[in-house]
């Protein structure tokens, strides 16, 4: 399966940094970390998907095999309406972390930045009888907006009253005559929505909406999302770990009957977990995964994944330690930095005192 | 700080944080167990997904519980169940920085 580029590659800015992430190329800045960072907490930033998968589950049973291999109840998702999911392996351990978009006749699977190949294989390895899945990635192209005053852009760009759908809401619209999917969503913890356009009208609609946003790489994205300890599970999911290690238990539902990994769920929520994840923040420097947490020259713990934040001014990142020392307000130290650990989320999005008018 | 100060530091919050999730369970009758519920994860919107009316009947439940009245703080005190125990438990809050955009 080929790698993903940007279908409006040829109207990204001048000087955008490019990167691979799994199977897909995508773009990593399209100017600076700061400016776009300050566009996602500050006003509101056009996001390239591109590098995310589209899945169509169709077929008189497509609901019963999304019950099957999604951790999250999608029973009665209607068309209107979407959700974020994990997607597990038999033995518990993430494929990858997708939004499921409800359809009339079925399901779209939006995957994670480059993990599309790996859920599509994962789908196809568990097919039945009475489900089609079909790659729809090269038909479309899916945008986001992320900011305090994205909904203004929604409004200013498509239509006004989209801006204050509930969250998780899908709306059938149309952007200049075309069909386009919209829905509210968000992983920044900024108001956040979604566009899914046919791919003949995605560069038109790309250079529309940037005479409205800034556009913002997946190294903004990525910062943004960890300061409100959204999973990134490529960073995150590792041999071994568990959801409820990954701190993502949220993104299961184990009152559900049956699904590709409940075995292994339900022993992990009913076992002892020998670690947690838990946030910190400290220090310039920002260390590698792996680096060891002590205290009183004791390892306790190790660095999952850790960045400079913007937000805090200081090295961010994710430890996993024991269950009784998991906790935030702890100061511990980090290769030979001291840190503290930190109550999520680590930065406030300004959304939440932004209303809509 | 000594190992057995974080012990002690760490089991100070869980027991709030336990103490809250057992309140969310009980008086908005979630179909699971309060120990599903993750320190970190979000209450509103992704996550618990619980919504404006809930708010409300925590509002009251935190205070018939823990004594705090809530009502004219802003959203960020359900960012998490974590960030919640900061505010019911203001010892708890002077140990761990909150976050500022």
């Amino acid at each position: 399966m080929e790698s993903l580029t940007s279908p409006v590659k040829a109207a990204h800015p001048e000087g955008t940094a490019y990167g691979t992430v799994l199977d897909a190329e995508v773009a990593l800045r399209f100017s600076t970390l700061d400016a776009e960072y300050e566009a996602i907490r500050e006003r509101a930033a056009l996001l390239d998907l591109s590098g995310e998968r589209i899945i169509e589950l169709s077929g008189g049973d497509a609901v019963d095999f999304a019950q099957k291999v999604l951790a999250r109840d999608v029973e009665y998702l209607t068309a209107e309406r979407c959700m974020t999911s994990l997607v597990l392996a038999e033995d518990g351990t993430v494929v990858d972390q997708v939004v499921v978009w409800g359809r009339e006749d079925g399901l779209l699977l939006e995957s994670s930045a480059g993990a599309g190949t790996r859920l599509l294989e994962h789908l196809r390895a568990h097919a039945e009888d009475g489900v089609e899945i079909t790659d729809r990635t090269e038909e479309y192209a899916l945008f986001g907006l992320e900011g305090p005053y994205a909904w203004g852009v929604v409004g200013r760009l498509i239509d006004g009253e989209l801006a204050a759908l509930p969250f998780e809401s899908v709306v059938d619209s149309q952007w200049d005559g075309v069909d386009i999917l919209f829905a509210r969503t968000g992983v920044t913890g900024e108001y956040g929505y979604k566009v899914l356009v046919p791919r003949e009208s995605a560069e038109r609609l790309w250079t529309k909406a940037l005479e409205h946003a800034v556009p913002a790489g997946q190294e903004a994205v990525e910062l943004a999302m960890l300061e409100v300890r959204q999973p990134v599970v490529r960073h995150e999911a590792g041999e071994g770990v568990d959801v409820l290690e990954m701190g993502a238990g949220w993104l299961v539902d184990i009152t559900k009957d049956e699904f590709l990994g409940r075995d292994a769920v339900v022993a992990a929520f009913e076992g002892t977990a020998e670690r947690r994840t838990v946030g910190f923040s400290g220090g310039t420097e920002v260390p590698a995964p792996g680096t060891p947490v002590t205290v009183g020259g004791e390892k306790i713990g190790e660095v999952v994944h850790a960045v400079h934040s913007i937000g805090l001014k200081s090295a961010l990142g994710l430890l996993r330690l024991p269950p009784d020392l998991a906790a935030a307000g702890l100061r511990i130290t980090v290769g030979d930095t001291e840190v503290v650990t930190l109550t999520s989320p680590y930065v406030t999005p300004k959304s939440w005192s932004t209303p809509i008018i | 700080m000594t190992l057995d100060e974080l012990r002690a530091t760490a089991a100070a919050r869980h027991d709030t944080c336990t103490q809250i999730k057992k309140m969310i369970v009980s008086r908005l009758d979630l179909p699971i167990e309060p120990a599903w519920i993750t320190d970190d994860q979000p209450l509103f919107g992704r996550g618990l997904e619980l919504d404006s009316l809930d708010v409300l009947e925590l509002y009251v439940a935190i205070e018939a519980e823990f004594g705090v009245a809530l009502y004219d703080s802003d959203m960020s005190v359900f960012g998490s169940v974590s960030r919640l125990a900061d505010h019911v438990n203001p010892a708890l809050a002077e140990q761990a920085p909150t976050g500022s955009a």
